[in-house]
């Protein structure tokens, strides 16, 4: 996976985070962030402002939901893909109505959360688009 | 020895009975009666008061005299149901006339059980003993389906997620993404990552079939390519067939159609066909996947080379926990829900499943699919 990007990571469950960021360290990204609830995603984007969110969408404090329409308040721009564990159409539509990119199950075995996070990145990050991050063309 | 010691006693003290009478005289007898057990009683003097009593004191049981003044018993009781629908009170009509025609139409209007007048004490205490017992079952029964629900519900979270993780991070040390590992460091690894991966599988089986039995199986359907499921599963299951040096193919003579399905649960039917066909056929077998299609479906047929299907335990197959003599070729797990599962999410979709031996050795499952129109 060719990212240069930062990627912020929120679950409130710290081995989903532990799994998560070792799987994108796997996949070659260098800078994750990481958040335990959406009050605490909020303040890391505020600070760090990741090109990739990672937003469980079940949490305590503040749901996913929440914290996406918080994050999309702080940047429109900002490109979030939901991380879910069941499959709930419902939620997704919620989501993506709510402006998320994407969805990745995070019980999926982790090839395919890979390729679900590669395919995010091949379209939300266009080739033409500088690379975010990446270094300038010489 | 006296029967009612056979019968488990059930505390039904304070369960509350709607008495409905013109008769003053019935009332004070068969309310006095009832008083005595323990049970509380309300009392109307008509259909349309029984009605609005109904309404306020939502009772356990109702008595409901057939020959009232005004709306009769069965029309009150037409009312009831139609009203309060499934959690109705069950009702026991109390007539002075024993003509059968009266006891059917009783029935018709939806009452569970009938009295005649005069009454018999030991009989109108027994009759309306095990209607409440029944009512008081079903309700306690309702309760503890919600509560087994909501367990299997915090299963999925409790138990899935940490299972996931287990899985991944082992996934992740065997492809050395922390670093090589030694051939014993790799053996352990495998073994963490195969044990989570089967409590996996069992605990989504079993919340599939919670939530198919629930009724709470919903279809996303879309029109769907079935071979496009099929060639992703075949990709899928290629890791664990090539352990076995099994080949899997899929042959393809059809226009493909489209199908409107759900693509996850179709997958997952597909997926479970496939993982079965490479568990039973010995090593180095080949499995053919044959997409089929005619004018108004669409499926596929999994063709294997293991033992077949036995005659007499053909019956078994697609039921809750049918496992069948045959073992798995590599030491596999079964938990032997997986094909009622298929079943229950090919019928969802007004399709069907069946398997037939082949000549020879092995079988066939076909799974048939209603065309997307």
């Amino acid at each position: 996976m060719n990212f240069g990007g930062s990627i912020l990571l929120v679950d409130d469950e710290a081995h989903i985070r532990k799994f998560i960021s070792l799987l994108l360290r796997h996949l070659g990204v260098k800078r994750i962030f990481e958040a335990k609830n959406g009050t605490e995603a909020l303040e890391v984007y505020q600070r760090e402002k990741a090109d990739l969110i990672l937003l469980d969408v079940n949490m305590p404090v503040m749901d996913g939901i929440d914290t996406l329409r918080g994050l999309k308040k702080i940047n429109p721009d900002c490109v979030v893909v939901m991380l879910t564990s069941l499959a709930n159409r419902q939620t997704i539509d919620d989501a993506v109505r709510n402006g998320a990119s994407n969805y990745i199950r995070k019980d999926a075995p982790f090839e395919e959360i890979g390729r679900a996070l590669a395919e995010t990145i091949d379209t939300c990050f266009e080739p033409d688009a500088p690379d975010p991050g990446a270094a300038p063309p010489p | 020895m006296d029967e009612s010691q056979n019968t488990p006693s059930i505390d039904l003290k304070g369960r509350s009975i709607l008495v409905v009478d013109d008769d003053r005289v019935n009332l004070k007898i068969i309310g006095g009666i009832l008083r005595h057990e323990g049970y509380e009683i309300t009392e109307a003097a008509s259909g349309e008061q029984a009605l609005e009593v109904y309404a306020e004191f939502r009772p356990n049981l109702v008595l409901l005299d057939v020959m009232m003044p005004g709306i009769d018993g069965f029309a009150t009781c037409r009312t009831l149901k139609k009203t309060y629908g499934e959690t109705c009170a069950p009702v026991i009509f109390v007539t002075a006339r024993s003509k059968a025609d009266d006891i059917v139409m009783g029935f018709d209007a939806g009452g569970v059980d009938y009295l005649t007048k005069p009454f018999r004490p030991k009989e109108v205490l027994a009759r309306i003993r095990t209607h409440l017992s029944n009512q008081l079952l079903l309700e306690q029964l309702s309760k503890a389906n919600a509560a087994k629900d909501r367990f299997l519900g915090m299963c999925a979270h409790d138990l899935r997620n940490p299972l996931s993780s287990i899985r991944g991070l082992a996934e992740l040390m065997s492809e050395n993404a922390i670093g090589s590992l030694t051939e014993e460091q790799r053996e352990i690894v495998n073994t963490i990552h195969g044990a989570s991966q089967s409590m996996l599988q069992l605990v989504n089986e079993l919340l599939d079939v919670a939530t198919i039995e629930a009724g709470h199986l919903k279809l996303a359907k879309e029109p769907t390519r079935i071979a496009d499921i099929v060639n992703r599963s075949i990709r899928l299951s290629g890791i664990e067939a090539a352990k076995k040096n099994t080949r899997i193919e899929m042959v393809n003579k059809t226009k493909n159609p489209m199908i409107d399905v759900d693509r996850n649960k179709i997958r997952q039917v597909v997926d479970n066909l496939i993982n079965n066909a490479v568990k039973y056929s010995p090593r180095g077998s080949l499995i053919t996947v044959k997409i089929n299609a005619d004018e108004t479906s669409s499926g596929f047929s999994v063709i294997d080379n293991g033992p077949g299907i036995p005659d007499n335990e053909r019956h078994k197959l697609f039921k809750d926990y049918g496992r069948l003599s045959a073992q798995p070729t590599g030491g596999e797990k079964s938990t032997g829900l997986g094909l009622a599962i298929c079943r229950k999410i090919v019928e969802a979709h007004r399709g069907t499943i069946s398997v037939e031996n082949t000549p020879g050795r092995g079988c066939e499952f076909v799974v048939r699919l209603p065309r997307f129109k």
